[in-house]
């Protein structure tokens, strides 16, 4: 349930201020000026955040290759949203999903920096593109045979195929993908984590899936494994 | 539980894989797919398709970036 998703919002601008206020230098002893109590209050903040939150890292780290495509880019990434998150922790309500409110940071992190940065051409434009557009073709007209074989195929591509795949699939759609069939996150996690409504999150799983498997067919054939191609006519088999 | 057909069961196959159905809904297609072997194998297909994305996903973060963090929260937490 996407219980209390909405109070999360995090307010990217003031995060980054928090972050970029945080100096460089050694701060390892603790400072006099500060009382035991608070110190040990500190550390308690401290203590809880990484119980709870570090556990999330690995697949963050997952999240930020998926989004970034390169281990430096993904670990600043991850580095990055975790120095958010914990700045902002006191505004996250315990109880309620700790890993979607990551997720939120991460993905509003990648979009504006990395996403800035890379510049790819495709953004604001893809999800108005139409389906034959995009292509990919529709499996409603593949015999049940042909199917099983396609599926055979698929599970056997090595790790590094389907993550290519994944790689050409627009990254909106990737992100959906990934944030619901890695993640198992819900349709609203997704729009509250993406800020795009169900619909378009919908829109976009569906169409980032067809193209991912159109494209793992597609680098099946290539390596000699039979896939047979649907027919683009609505002939019925 | 009724069997919903060729076309619900086609149409909603992807809401279902992703469990966002009512439980009657799911319920309908779940009797529709154990009948019938078209929509059973385009279920098949994407359950495949499914894990094979969950498999080729799975990252360890490097030691590197877990020491990075904690440290960067260590410093964090002093300047507050």
């Amino acid at each position: 349930m996407p219980v209390a998703t909405a109070p999360v919002a995090i307010d990217v601008t003031e995060l980054e201020s928090a972050a970029m206020s945080t100096p460089d230098g050694e701060h390892d002893s603790s400072p006099t000026t500060t009382s035991d109590a608070a110190a040990e209050a500190a550390d308690a903040k401290r203590a809880l955040f990484e119980e709870q939150a570090l556990p999330f890292m690995d697949q963050l780290y997952a999240a930020g290759m998926r989004m970034t495509r390169n281990p430096a880019d993904a670990s600043d990434l991850v580095q990055e949203t975790y120095v958010k998150a914990f700045a902002a922790f006191a505004q996250f309500t315990q109880g309620t999903n700790l890993k979607a409110w990551l997720y939120r940071i991460l993905t509003n992190t990648f979009i504006n920096t990395y996403r800035k940065k890379q510049r790819d051409p495709y953004q604001g434009t893809i999800d108005e593109l139409e389906d034959w557009q995009l292509g990919g073709a529709s499996s409603a007209t593949l015999s049940t045979t042909s199917r099983s074989a396609e599926a055979e195929a698929i599970d056997h591509l090595p790790d590094s195929a389907v993550k290519d795949a994944l790689q050409k699939v627009p990254e909106d759609f990737r992100l959906a993908v990934y944030l619901a069939d890695v993640e198992g996150f819900s349709y609203q996690e997704i729009a509250d984590i993406m800020k795009t409504p169900v619909g378009t999150v919908m829109s976009r799983l569906h169409r980032g899936r067809r193209l991912l498997r159109e494209l793992l067919a597609d680098y099946a054939r290539d390596r000699g494994i039979a896939v047979p191609a649907p027919t683009t006519k609505g002939t019925k088999k | 539980m009724t069997d919903c057909g060729c076309d619900k069961a086609k149409a909603e196959l992807e809401e279902y894989l992703h469990n966002e159905l009512a439980r009657d809904d799911a319920a309908d297609i779940r009797e529709h797919m154990k009948t019938c072997v078209d929509c059973s194998s385009e279920l098949h297909v994407n359950v495949v398709m499914t894990e094979a994305v969950q498999r080729a996903c799975r990252e360890t973060a490097p030691e590197d970036l877990r020491l990075q963090v904690l440290s960067k929260l260590r410093d964090l937490q002093a300047t507050h």
